[in-house]
């Protein structure tokens, strides 16, 4: 099964520490078949809205900057325990701050 | 609502960790058995510490260190230690060897060639997966109970047969580590092709050995043919969610929505196909699969597929593994690159291989093949006919389903499977005949389907079948198969189909006979176990039945008299018998004589007459004795075969 990590951003900022620490673990879990995609997003993005005929479309920032995306990791797992596992690892790489798992369903 | 139940986590974080804890433990042992049983403490531990204590921070770190102080209180505990033993112990503890290589070498282990190919996999799912055996077992369609037996055999046979644990280099790693490959493809086309049972795929098991795939490819990175399974493995997975329909039917590569392949997957396999390539070297089996299936993967339509090239791929892949399968595939390209009659042709130089005679998909590329050259009567027979041997349910209906898509005017008159039961139904033939004539007609219909019209079948058809089936058998099965096809013939008032049969001359020929010369030659071997020795010594000298001898108990002897009672006479020795009965025997006083290697397992119970009251055994069967003669002798025979322990009592 597959399940989707978001994380929010945080404010501590990255330091080599850690960028070496990720490094190695997204090395690990690509290797071993887990990590199939993974990728951080810049702030803002556009806001592209529809209703009825009628679509909008808004350049960022956006004010609730706190519920936004700042990363994401789509790995592939035997179960929801086993994804938990994988955003605990995460986190105790990098620090203070919240991650959401999510099961993807499909292709 | 608590999210995390501790339970379910205490078993995510061991299957993501037991492979390196058991390998790590292993080193420290040196035995897998022993290994597995200390990292299972942990995991009990763990079930019992966690629910009450919370899962600790770093839950994998915990289990590997909590199993290792286990394997050092083990080394402490078996061994009477000195001071110096007890640093070692200590050193071993703190020791950091790459845990790559104690993986590859648990991974070399499990799939050791000592194994059977069944042991080989719950070997590597149990101890590189992390499975339980009932999720093995529920793989495999088999009981828990099978499973569990199936590796604590395995356990012993490595233990029983010292293997090393030191990793292979040169040739015998590249050996080695293709039994690995083999296994793991194994469990791959378990999961992608679900030889029995109701569901086309079990996607569990395809997981697993994509996995364990990736996780040898890394511990393995110089293997070409490592990457390359990998690649295979990526890109027919891809194609999960394509090739199976709405109401479970498999859809053909070729019908498959090539939107539904997964792209990701597809990326990893080609990158996974790169790597292979930088490894360099020979391309392997695996080498040349992958590239076809990235063939497929590369054609954005079914027509843009470069068949030219996959019919290329195969024929370099036949001269490496000419298995009739891989013909049979090539014969599938070739019918798509230069058109089905040249397809055809190389699938019927295949029909008449014995290997191949109940394999489904032989008839179903043929129906298929038939169908294109507009030969519909025909397609329709072989997709029935593939239906009638394929064990998958949804395979069976998809290929019925086939046969029935294709228009043709019904035949007139019986077919062959309707004639077969009106001639087996009759009142006037006993029930052995019915047997009898049962076995030849109904291996007829499978070869030759069911739907085929009475009218149509040649003499040809037959002594084809007959040749495929039948040719190596004994001039009697030969002939008495060709009596059921005249009486057949005769009842339904068709010309003798039987007639490119010959009768085939029934010389009695007895079973070869050792030279005496070479009964010497075996009784100097000094390899040969005391039990067999004892038993064809005690054949030899009484010239006794094999089935009295196999009988006798420990209560029956009278080893002074250098006699036994067998039922109302006597079976009688000499010197040799004589001289080895009391070192079997090591003090036994009662139960079977001659008793197997082993326990019988808790699915065998024997008669109570036919255990050793004493050690639990069970009496040696005639088979396994005959076996293990057969086996002994073949060196001696001439032609090989090995001779029947009947023989024995025939020589001066």
């Amino acid at each position: 099964m597959r399940y989707l990590m978001t994380t929010r951003p945080s404010d501590t900022a990255p330091d080599e520490k850690l960028y070496a620490e990720m490094g190695k673990f997204i090395e690990e879990l690509t290797a071993a078949g887990v990590l199939l995609a993974t990728g951080g997003l810049e702030p803002g993005g556009v806001l592209v809205r529809s209703a009825g005929d009628e679509i909008t479309v808004t350049d960022g920032p956006f004010t609730e900057a706190k519920e936004a995306v700042a990363g994401f990791a789509l790995v592939e797992v035997r179960s929801k325990e086993e994804a938990i596992e994988m955003a605990r690892r995460f986190r105790r790489i990098v620090g203070d701050g919240e991650s959401v798992v999510q099961q993807v369903f499909g292709p | 609502m608590p999210v995390l139940d501790t339970h379910r986590t205490v078993t995510a974080v061991w299957k993501l960790e037991s492979a390196k804890i058991i390998a790590a433990l292993m080193r420290m042992v040196h035995d897998v058995g022993l290994a597995e049983e200390l990292a299972q403490d942990a995991l009990v531990a763990a079930l019992e510490q966690w629910p009450s204590t919370g899962v600790p921070d770093n839950p994998g770190a915990w289990l590997t260190t909590t199993a290792k102080r286990r394997a050092v209180d083990h080394i402490r505990r078996s061994q009477r230690l000195t001071h110096k033993q007890e640093q070692l112990a200590h050193g071993l503890e703190q020791q950091q060897a790459p845990e790559n290589d104690d993986v590859l070498r648990l991974m070399l282990i499990s799939c050791h060639p000592v194994l059977a190919t069944e042991a080989r996999t719950a070997m590597t799912l149990r101890l590189l997966g992390g499975l339980t055996a009932e999720e093995i077992a529920r793989a495999f369609l088999v009981t828990a109970t099978v499973i569990t037996q199936r590796i604590a055999e395995a356990k012993r046979t490595l233990a029983e047969e010292g293997v090393p644990f030191d990793l292979p280099d040169g040739t015998e790693l590249a050996e080695r580590l293709s039994s690995v490959l083999e296994v793991i493809y194994l469990i791959f086309n378990e999961g992608y092709s679900a030889t029995s049972g109701d569901d086309l795929m079990r996607p569990g098991l395809c997981l697993e050995a994509l996995r364990l795939g990736r996780l040898l490819a890394e511990l393995a990175p110089q293997e070409a043919e490592a990457h390359a399974l990998v690649a295979l493995m990526e890109i027919q997975a891809s194609r999960s969610a394509a090739r199976i329909g709405p109401s479970g039917e498999p859809v053909q590569l070729h019908e498959q929505n090539r939107g539904r392949w997964d792209q990701l997957l597809i990326r990893r396999g080609f990158a996974a196909m790169l790597r292979a390539r930088e490894a360099g070297g020979p391309p392997g089996p695996y080498l040349l699969q992958a590239a076809i299936a990235v063939c497929h993967a590369q054609a954005p339509t079914a027509e843009d597929t470069d068949w030219a090239q996959i019919a290329a791929l195969y024929g370099a892949l036949v001269q490496l593994v000419p298995t009739p399968i891989v013909r049979l595939n090539r014969a599938v390209a070739h019918g798509m690159a230069y058109g089905p009659q040249d397809g055809l042709e190389l699938v019927d130089s295949l029909t008449t291989d014995p290997t191949l005679r109940d394999y489904h998909l032989l008839p179903s590329v043929r129906g298929d093949l038939l169908a294109r050259l507009g030969r519909h009567q025909e397609a329709r027979l072989e997709f029935h006919r593939a239906a009638s041997l394929t064990r998958n349910a949804a395979e069976r209906a998809f290929l019925h389903r086939r046969a029935d898509e294709i228009e043709v005017t019904s035949p007139s008159g019986p077919t062959l499977g309707r004639a077969a039961r009106d001639f087996l139904n009759r009142d006037d033939l006993e029930a052995a005949t019915i047997h009898s004539y049962g076995q030849t007609l109904r291996r007829l219909c499978l070869a030759l389907g069911d739907e085929l019209p009475l009218a149509s079948l040649t003499a040809d058809q037959v002594e084809r079948v007959f040749a495929t089936t039948w040719g190596e058998t004994a001039a009697r099965t030969w002939n008495r198969h060709r009596s059921t096809v005249r009486s057949f013939c005769a009842w339904a008032s068709l010309s003798d189909l039987a007639d490119g049969l010959d009768r085939r001359a029934e010389t009695r020929t007895r079973a070869p006979v050792p030279a005496p010369a070479q009964l010497d030659a075996l009784w100097s071997r000094p390899d040969l176990p005391l039990r067999e020795r004892t038993l064809w010594r005690l054949l030899h000298e009484s010239t006794a039945g094999v089935k009295a001898v196999l009988s006798l108990n420990i209560e029956d002897l009278d080893l002074d008299e250098r006699r036994a009672r067998t039922g109302r006479t006597w079976v009688t020795w000499r010197s040799e018998t004589a001289r080895l009965l009391p070192q079997l025997l090591a003090g036994r006083t009662r139960g079977p004589v001659f008793v197997s290697d082993r326990r019988p397992g808790p699915a065998r119970t024997p008669a109570p007459a036919d255990l050793c009251p004493d050690t639990g055994r069970r009496r040696l069967s005639y088979e396994r004795a005959e076996y293990l003669f057969k086996e002994t002798t073949k060196l001696l025979d001439p032609a090989a075969n090995g001779y029947t322990l009947s023989r024995l009592k025939s020589l001066p």
